[in-house]
């Protein structure tokens, strides 16, 4: 990721060289031939919590968008890492699997979670690519999680 | 206030079913059925394990050669002992109606529970690390977790709890560590007597009213009664026991122990023999032993009992190799257990 990419809106870092789950807060970077890197952005990283464990699949399962692929744990709370895209899993970042706060320190860079191969390229389609958008909508969420009280203001 | 709360009581159930039924549950909500307030008693002992907790965090031998069967729950936390002092209660949520913050969803789950305890005599708060305490005791263990498109947040209610049973079916080869985190366990997790059905009927009102919706008992439907037997199998295997996949940890040999918020054990041992077994109190090293190669006391140790846990890894790796590893294994326990 070139330095370049990387933006702060309202207090949370985001790169727009990559592709947004609004949802889910998955980010997916292409890097050719089918092939992508997944992880979680900053605001899902701070709406979970301190990370305390972290289960990833093995290389070669199976993706499909919308379902979970692992699990975090975070202030004793389980919850689904769930896959932006479909396709197979081709390598995970065992070294967060290891220290989860790693994806905490380093979200966009070496707190990767999963890389993978499509299976349809249409995916990335359905997520959100533009940057000018996906700044607006980070900046919308970060204000209604401040509103509600689920990050701090 | 129209909508529904459902409140199932399952009564005194098998360690088992104390587990499937309201995993069931949780099924159910996410496929439609409304909020469910549950409760369980299990009518045995059993110890239970965190979903992504490692197995060997408690003593299997132990379990088996005591009768105690072991289970892998759906919800977060770590290893527990389980009996029939213990009333369990569960919330159980769309996760549409539920905060997207963890630990904001959590507070508003269990702030019902803090009220009941209120309610049934018990000056109970939640404390700034969302553990419900009396004063600096833990009298709640808790855990969450979602499950399809359903949030369930669980506690108990301790009549009596058997500290030291609590302790003993954990894995902790060190008896140092043991016997340091028994103490820790006396000192810091306590049972609060009570009447478990004034508690039930002031947790039921409690969560009617923080969600706005009328508590009406009900039961378990037959999808969800489906789903608890198709559970009950899924809970007794092998290979449901052993757990989602682990990366191995690198580094020296460890086994951390947390026996609340900011309370833990750790007995660490690095390549040439040289071992550190200490107890952490809110970040303060309480007591801390550092043996050498064979067994011998490590003078250096000394010092850092009353250090917080940084500058206690800070000294420990100035000595020596064997030091600095074990003081990267102290470091990284904080705040992440």
């Amino acid at each position: 990721m070139t330095d370049d990419a990387l933006r702060e809106v309202s207090g949370f870092a985001i790169a727009l060289d990559r592709a947004y789950a609004p949802a889910t807060h998955m980010w997916v970077r292409p890097t050719g031939d089918l092939h992508v890197t997944i992880g979680m952005d900053p605001l899902g990283v701070e709406t979970s919590g301190t990370l305390a464990q972290l289960s990833l699949p093995e290389p070669g399962q199976v993706l499909i968008a919308g379902q979970p692929f692992g699990q975090l744990e975070a202030v004793k709370f389980v919850g689904p890492l769930t896959s932006p895209v479909s396709g197979t899993v081709r390598a995970v970042n065992a070294a967060a699997a290891a220290d989860p706060g790693l994806v905490e320190r380093e979200p966009f860079t070496a707190g990767w979670l999963i890389k993978a191969i499509l299976s349809d390229p249409a995916d990335l389609g359905k997520l959100l690519t533009d940057p000018q958008a996906i700044t607006d909508w980070y900046a919308a969420r970060i204000a209604d999680y401040r509103l509600s009280g689920a990050i701090a203001r | 206030m129209s909508e529904m709360l459902r409140v199932i009581d399952f009564g005194r159930v098998t360690p088992l079913r104390s587990q499937t039924l309201w995993h069931a549950v949780a099924y159910g909500v996410s496929a439609g059925q409304p909020p469910t307030l549950s409760f369980a008693r299990p009518s045995a002992p059993y110890a239970c394990l965190g979903y992504l907790r490692d197995a060997a965090e408690i003593d299997q031998e132990y379990c088996r050669a005591s009768g105690l069967p072991v289970y892998r729950r759906m919800v977060g936390g770590g290893p527990v002992y389980l009996d029939d002092r213990q009333l369990f209660f569960q919330l159980c949520l769309p996760a549409n109606e539920v905060s997207p913050s963890r630990a904001a969803a959590l507070r508003g789950m269990l702030e019902p529970a803090v009220a009941a305890f209120r309610a049934a005599g018990v000056d109970a708060g939640l404390d700034q690390d969302g553990e419900i305490c009396l004063g600096d005791r833990k009298i709640c263990g808790h855990g969450a977790g979602q499950i399809e498109d359903a949030v369930v947040v669980c506690g108990n209610l301790i009549e009596e709890f058997d500290h030291e049973r609590a302790t003993r079916v954990l894995a902790m080869p060190d008896p140092l560590q043991r016997a340091e985190t028994l103490r820790l366990m006396r000192r810091y997790v306590t049972a609060t007597p009570g009447d478990p059905q004034a508690f039930m009927q002031a947790l039921a009102a409690a969560c009617s009213a923080a969600l706005g919706r009328r508590a009406v008992p009900g039961e378990i439907s037959a999808a969800e009664r489906e789903r608890t037997a198709e559970l009950d199998l899924r809970f007794s295997s092998a290979q449901w026991l052993a757990g989602p996949r682990r990366t191995a940890t690198t580094g020296p040999q460890r086994r951390l122990v947390k026996v609340r918020a900011g309370i833990w054990t750790l007995a660490a041992q690095a390549p040439d023999g040289a071992r550190l077994v200490a107890s952490v109190v809110k970040g303060i090293v309480d007591r801390v032993v550092l043996t050498a190669r064979g067994g011998q006391p490590h003078e250096a140790a000394r010092p850092l009992t009353g250090m917080t846990v940084a500058r206690a890894a800070g000294t420990l790796s100035t000595l020596g190799e064997s030091g600095r590893l074990l003081a990267a294994v102290l470091a990284g326990a904080e705040g992440r257990l």
